[in-house]
Formats: structure tokens, C-alpha cells, sequence
């Protein structure tokens, strides 16, 4: 957010793209028509299953081209520009190629109090790209994200849309980088309180396999 | 009907009708930008806050609790509440900013809201002075902003599409143009992309926003954000006056408004008309004005050689005299009144002639039963109720070419520029014309040829497709002095601006022109046949009175808002006058 204050520009999308997805591929198979055909069953009006199926596209085209919202529109009988700004809405739907792997830095009042543009510019840093950038590699995508919901375990990251790693410091960020080089994305993780430690074994739920305990988060470096 | 309190006041109000409508309904002002009469209410902008309560119901008995004085007590909901989302329900009590600080700092607070990435360019924007936001702001809003930040920078001068241009920095969100665009006309082409601070509207990657309808957004918009490709920086609203009258372009009679400055039309803009075009306006209706300022004639011609009216309508009238009636052609027109039709007719019948036809203008296929026809002249309908039909090509040209014409007297038409005939069939023929553009193609063959005024420049009834019988308005002066004009000029060109617009004064702006209703009369008079009327109204008052077709259609009863008038087949033929 910090280059958006300074620098409060709104671009304006390209208007008249070139289409990326080849004629060929740009269809829903039988199997993901009768998944978008279960989702819709479950709402009073096919719009309502916009979000998942646009979520199924993402997933099978790797991000959202326009070709892709018009697909959608169509799967759905919905009209094409209503579905563009759903998908425009949405920052976790990816209008634009990204890297395999894309960090959302949470930079937001939480997490920034405890070091969330610190973990920003350590991993730019380390990645030598700036925040909203991908690495040359294709591999790596960093950018700023607004609160997660996880100001508990502030700072904290979410790895593609995925899993989220709680209470960062620069040695988490090294390991899962280094496990993400290999192809390990990191696991979900339940973050409990320290009390539970004692009563429940440490887990409230009994549905995830790795917990981890709250613990007094750092204090920036900055606001130090 | 549920009766509420507003403000202290009670008023009886529609059942099922939002709170903020009837306020409306009853004049009273409350500040809105996202509401809009016609379309679903998304209640986003917030302006329209108002504090509402509703009296207490006893659970048990049902009954309204009373206080010690026997009034109901009021429960007011502990939040501000939309009007424009809420229905109006019996015993409802609200407090608009008139009587509620509370509703006051609200509006007040929203404002500044509003303002916060809002350009202060109201000095160079078209939509200064006529501007919500901007009327808005200065009743209710703060005098200064808190925010010191820099404002956020959105696309600017953007076209939608070839005729709508967008600035998203001024663009407030209320998701008019949108709504537009998915409830109304039904294209889907614009929606609102990104969220929060970003946001604003646009077309979808590889959609121009190209329908027949775009305009209509500009006018619905609330702030400058949506402008007029074709107008945007001609002229400021204050220095144009704003005539009521109706468009042109097609069957639909459309009602729309003339802005003009120094007798130039530069715009056209809808005009509310419930029985008609609803709140909407074709774009063909609003770009086809420059018809009225462009290749128009300087005074009458006889032969080619520029004459006075007097010796012109001379001429004419030589032509018609002598001439057995059944070798002179009557053409009149579509898009000349009904009253100049009339007077025609009278001259037609005088002489001895058939009565008029007239010149049909269909397109196919280019109406979308909406406001578009596919009729493409706006009084197609006066000319058949006044028993006129649609002109023969074949049958003129064989006519024609068999030298069974000798006199053709064309009516503010152009059948060589239409191709009912051609230049060569004309040879021979004497024409008389009234023309109202120097590029109309038959006038190289005019013996007499008579400018005529043009639909914004007269006083007369055009029937739409539909039977309506509508009045046009002056919006622009002529040449020619004219005791009704001049009074009817001075009436219509409301001043809504409090401004002198008439400063502007260039002379060759004003055309030098005749309305058919004194060019007929002064050619009748040369040939014995009294044809003198106080102006249209009067004409008016004698056809509805006379000819059924047109029956109850006064100036009067026609008014602002058109005459319907009842459903016949070809009227009779016009009683035959001496
Ligand atoms: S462009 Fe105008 S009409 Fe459209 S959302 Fe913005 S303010 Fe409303
Ligand atoms: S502020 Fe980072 S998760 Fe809430
Ligand atoms: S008019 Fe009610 S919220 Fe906009």
C-alpha cells in the first residue's frame, strides 16, 4: 500500500487485449461442467456460483484472461461484464500472469505494527524484485496484501491464494523459500491459543494435523 | 393509502413507494445521487440518510402504545436509515435534515466523503452548473476537507466509446451508468472494475460501448464523470438557453431539449416525458443537430437569382394561377407540421389540385421498438390523418415523364435528394420549394424556392408514431420578424440560468427563413384564397375542432406533455373551403 499512497495512480486496463489462451483450449471439460453444473444447483440463479467457477478458471488457465471471464460469462449465461467486475473485484483472482508461487505479504495495520514491510523487504530483497513483481524465473510473485484475518500471528504471509505462514521472521522466510525451490508448499496450520496447550492438547480442532501457538508478536523494526 | 411524518408534516403517500420518492413526489428535497426513478436502488452513495422511526407496537394486544398525551410513541431505529431503499409504511416518522442535526452532520460528513478523490475542476468541466454533486455540495456539504493527502489519480479522458467519454477521477461510484447499461437499455456493456479507492466504470477488455442508447448515461450521471464526446467544451450550461421541445430524427417524437447559444443549436438533451420516451433519449435524437445550423439558405431565390419574399411568393403564386389543378403536384411533408400540411391541403383544394401526398422516409429495420422507428421523419402520422398519402414514386415519374405535371409545389422535402425523381424528370416542370438546406438536391431545378423554417425554429404539432400530438417550440430566432414568434421565442427560451444569453448576437446565425404557416398564407392571398390565421394555435384549434383525426388536440390540451390522440384509420379527406 505504502507505493499507493505515495504514488496514488489507478491504471487503466489494457483495453483491447491480445487473447493468451489458445481457441483450442478455452473450454470446461465434461467432469468441470458437471462440478460448475453442481455448484450452480445450489443457488436460487446460476450467478451465484460466479465465484466458484471463476475459481475453477483460475485454476485451469493459471490466471484470469478476459477470454477466460468470457468463458465463465457464457458457462453461466451471465453477462460478460458483470463477470469482469466480479473478477476485478476480487485481488485473490488473478487478472494478470503471476509466478507459480505468490506471497501475500500482509501489510496491513497488525502485521505492519509487527513487521510486515520489514518481512516485505527482506523478501525483495532476497528475491531482487520489488513488491507487485515476479522473479525472472517465473517462479516467485511478491506483493502487498490487506489484512488477512490472521492479525494474531502478525506478520504473516499467504502463499498463493493457499495456506498461510504465521509469525514470521527472516529464517521462516529462507526455509520456505527453499522448500517452495523443491516443491514443498507449506501445510496448513492451526494457530491456537497458549491456554490450549494444557486443556486440549494444544488443538481445538481435531481436523489439522500442525498447529502452532500464538506467541507475543515482534514489534517492527521501524516502530521500534 | 399509508400516511407518514415528515419533517413534522403528514402527508398521505403511495403504498409500496420508497420513503425518498414520495419526499420527492411532495417537493421535498433530500440530497441523492445513486437513486434514479427508473431503476433498481443499490443505496451506495449514502446521501440520502434520513432518521425514520415507526411507532410502538404493544406486543399482546397489537395496539400502538400512546404516551401520557395520547400520541404514539416513536421507536427511531438506532441507525441512519436510506431513503431511497426504504418503503414508506403507515405511521412512519422521519426527520430529514430540516429538522434532525443529526441527518444534517450526515450529509454534511458524506459530502466530504464524496469530495475526498474528487477533482476540484468544477472551472473546466461541462457538467459545472448543472452538477449534483456541485449543488449538492454547496447546500449541504462542509466548507473546506480534512484530507491533505494526494487525491488518487484514475484514467482520464477515456472513451467508452465513440460518443461517451470518462473521467474516472470525478466518476463518484453510484453505478447510474451501469445500471443503466444492464436494467434499462439492456447492453451490458459498462460495469464498475476494481474496488475500494480504485474503482470506476468501464467496458470490459474488448467492448466499446457503442450502443444506440450510450448518451443517456451522460445525462444520469451525477458528476462530470461521463461527458459528451461531440459537446464536451463547446459551451458552458449558462450560456445556452434550454428550449422544451421534441427531436426530429424519427417517428418516435422524443421529447428532448434545445440548448442554444447565439442561435446555434449546440446540444440536445432528453426531457422527462412519461407518455413517450419515459426519462431516455436516442443518441441519434442528440447528435442530429447540426442540421440546424448547417447549409441553410440566405433568403428566397426566383430562378437562381436572389429575390425578396415579396417577389418570390409573387412568383409562386403566377405559377399556380392559370394552371388547370389537376397538372399541379402538391408534395407535402413529414418533417413540416401538421398545421403548414393543413395550410397546404387548403392551398391544394383552393387551386383545384389533389390533395398533397408526401414523401415517406421508411429505413427498414432501423427501429428497435424502443424510441428508434423505422420511420426516420417525425410527422408521418399528421400527414395521414390529414388524409395524405404516401407519395407514389412510380406513378409521379411515369406521371412525369408523360408531361402530365406542370407545376410541382414541394413542401420542406427534397424528392430528387430522396429519389422519387430524378433531376431529368423534372425538366419541363415548374417547382416551387421550400427547402431548408442550400444542399437540397432538387433546388438546381426551383423556379420559386422559399427557405422554410426549420422544427426548431417554428410553432407547430408534429403526431408521433404512436398518435401523440406534441408542440414544438421555438429554440432559435429567424430572420424575419414575426409578431408570434418573436412572443413564442421569448417564452420558450426559459432562462434557467438567470444569465443574458441573447448577448450573443451574430446575424448570419439567424436564417433567413419563412414557417411554412407564412409562406402559404402570403401565396394564397395572390391567388384569391384567404388563409390568414393569429399563428398555429389558431390553425390548430380550427383542425381539431373540424377534422376528427385531430380531435381535442388545443395547444392548450397538448401543453408540455403531448396529446393523445384517439386511434383512427386515414381521416376524411378535409372539408373542401372556398
Ligand atoms: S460515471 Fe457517473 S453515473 Fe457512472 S458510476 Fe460514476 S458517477 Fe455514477
Ligand atoms: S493485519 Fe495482517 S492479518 Fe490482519
Ligand atoms: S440515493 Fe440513497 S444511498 Fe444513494
Amino acid at each position: 500500500m505504502t507505493d499507493f499512497i505515495k504514488n496514488p495512480v489507478v491504471p487503466l486496463p489494457d483495453r483491447m487485449p491480445d487473447p493468451v489462451v489458445a481457441k483450442d483450449d478455452l473450454f470446461f471439460t465434461e467432469d468441470e461442467k458437471k462440478q460448475i453444473a453442481t455448484w450452480v444447483s445450489r443457488y436460487p440463479t446460476a450467478d451465484g456460483a460466479v465465484m466458484r467457477v471463476l475459481w475453477l478458471a483460475q485454476e485451469k488457465f493459471g490466471f484470469l484472461p478476459p477470454e477466460a471471464v468470457q468463458l465463465v460469462a457464457d458457462t453461466l449465461d451471465m453477462p460478460y461484464a458483470k463477470v469482469y467486475g466480479v473478477a476485478t473485484f476480487y485481488t485473490q483472482y488473478f487478472k494478470e500472469k503471476k509466478g507459480t508461487y505468490v506471497f501475500d505479504v500482509c501489510t496491513c495495520f497488525s502485521c505492519q505494527m509487527c513487521g510486515g514491510y520489514d518481512m516485505l523487504h527482506y523478501l525483495e530483497d532476497k528475491l531482487s524484485i520489488h513488491a507487485g513483481d515476479t522473479t525472472e524465473d517465473g517462479l516467485f510473485t511478491v506483493q502487498e496484501a490487506e489484512c488477512l484475518g490472521a492479525c494474531g500471528s502478525a506478520p504473516m504471509l499467504q502463499v498463493t491464494n493457499g495456506p498461510y505462514v504465521h509469525n514470521l521472521t527472516r529464517e521462516k522466510i529462507d526455509a520456505l523459500i527453499d522448500a517452495l525451490r523443491e516443491g514443498n508448499m507449506p501445510q496448513f496450520e492451526s494457530v491456537t491459543l497458549p491456554q490450549d496447550e494444557n486443556e486440549l492438547g494444544g488443538n481445538r480442532r481435531t481436523d489439522v494435523a500442525r498447529t502452532t501457538t500464538y506467541t507475543t508478536p515482534p514489534v517492527s523494526e521501524t516502530v521500534k | 393509502m399509508p400516511k407518514i411524518t415528515i419533517d413534522n408534516r403528514t402527508i398521505e403517500v403511495e403504498d409500496g413507494v420508497t420513503l425518498l420518492q414520495s419526499c420527492l413526489d411532495e417537493d421535498l428535497e433530500i440530497p441523492h445521487f445513486c437513486y434514479h426513478p427508473a431503476m433498481t436502488a443499490p443505496a451506495n452513495c449514502r446521501q440520502c440518510l434520513v432518521e425514520v422511526g415507526m411507532p410502538r407496537v404493544d406486543r399482546e394486544t397489537r395496539e400502538r402504545v400512546m404516551d401520557e398525551d395520547g400520541n404514539p410513541v416513536i421507536d427511531f431505529m438506532p441507525k441512519l436509515q436510506t431513503s431511497c431503499s426504504m418503503k414508506v409504511a403507515d405511521g412512519m416518522v422521519v426527520r430529514s435534515h430540516r429538522t434532525s442535526e443529526l441527518v444534517k452532520r450526515a450529509q454534511k460528513d458524506n459530502l466530504e466523503f464524496l469530495l475526498i478523490n474528487h477533482p476540484l475542476d468544477c472551472p473546466i468541466c461541462d457538467q459545472a452548473g448543472n452538477c449534483p454533486l456541485q449543488n449538492q455540495t454547496y447546500k449541504y456539504g462542509p466548507e473546506g476537507s480534512r484530507f491533505e493527502f494526494r487525491k488518487v489519480a484514475k484514467p482520464k479522458n477515456i472513451e467508452l466509446g465513440p460518443r461517451v467519454v470518462l473521467d474516472g477521477e470525478r466518476c463518484i461510484n453510484c453505478t447510474r451508468c451501469t445500471r443503466f447499461t444492464q436494467e434499462i437499455s439492456g447492453s451490458h456493456q459498462l460495469t464498475i472494475i476494481e474496488r475500494g479507492v480504485r474503482n470506476y466504470p468501464m467496458t470490459p477488455p474488448g467492448v466499446v460501448f457503442d450502443e444506440p442508447y450510450s448518451m443517456n448515461v451522460i445525462d444520469i450521471c451525477p458528476v462530470g464523470a461521463l461527458t459528451s464526446k461531440d459537446h464536451r467544451f463547446k459551451a458552458r450550461i449558462w450560456e445556452m438557453s434550454q428550449t422544451p421541445s421534441i427531436s426530429t430524427t424519427n417517428a418516435k417524437g422524443s421529447n428532448c431539449v434545445y440548448h442554444v447559444k447565439d442561435n446555434l443549436v449546440l446540444n440536445i438533451t432528453t426531457r422527462t416525458n412519461m407518455g413517450v420516451n419515459e426519462f431516455w433519449l436516442a443518441d441519434e435524437d442528440r447528435l442530429d443537430y447540426k442540421k440546424f445550423n448547417e447549409n441553410r439558405p440566405d433568403g428566397p431565390t426566383v430562378r437562381g437569382q436572389a429575390r425578396d419574399w415579396d417577389a418570390a411568393w409573387t412568383e409562386a403564386a403566377t405559377l399556380l394561377s392559370g394552371v388547370d389543378g389537376a397538372r399541379i403536384q402538391f408534395l407535402g411533408s413529414a418533417h413540416a407540421t401538421t398545421e403548414d400540411n393543413y395550410l397546404l391541403s387548403r392551398l391544394a383544394a383552393h387551386v383545384g389540385a389533389d390533395t398533397p401526398s408526401y414523401i415517406p422516409h421508411i429505413e427498414e429495420g432501423h427501429g428497435d421498438g424502443w424510441l428508434r422507428t423505422d420511420d426516420r421523419a417525425p410527422n408521418s402520422q399528421g400527414c395521414e390523418r390529414l388524409g395524405f398519402f404516401p407519395v407514389d414514386a412510380d406513378v409521379l415519374k411515369s406521371r412525369l415523364s408523360a408531361g402530365e405535371i406542370d407545376v410541382l409545389y414541394v413542401m420542406e422535402d427534397d424528392p430528387v435528394g430522396t429519389g422519387v425523381c430524378a433531376l431529368s424528370d423534372l425538366e419541363g416542370v415548374k417547382i416551387i420549394l421550400h427547402h431548408y438546406h442550400s444542399t437540397n438536391a432538387t433546388l438546381p431545378a426551383a423556379s420559386v424556392a422559399l427557405p422554410a423554417a426549420m422544427a426548431v425554429e417554428t410553432v407547430g404539432t408534429f403526431v408521433n408514431c404512436d398518435g401523440h400530438a406534441q408542440r414544438l417550440r421555438p429554440a432559435k430566432a429567424i430572420r424575419g420578424v414575426n409578431r408570434t414568434l418573436a412572443m413564442e421565442v421569448g417564452k420558450s427560451r426559459a432562462d434557467l440560468h438567470g444569465t443574458p444569453f441573447d448577448r450573443w448576437y451574430t446575424e448570419s446565425n439567424m436564417v433567413d427563413c419563412e414557417p411554412g404557416w407564412v409562406s402559404i398564407p402570403a401565396i394564397a392571398e395572390r391567388v384569391g384564397l384567404n388563409l390568414s390565421y393569429k399563428g398555429p394555435r389558431a390553425i390548430m384549434a380550427e383542425l381539431s375542432d373540424s377534422n376528427p383525426a385531430f380531435q381535442g388536440a388545443t395547444y392548450d390540451a397538448m401543453g408540455e406533455w403531448g396529446f393523445r390522440l384517439d386511434v383512427v384509420g386515414q381521416s376524411e379527406p378535409h372539408p373542401q373551403t372556398a
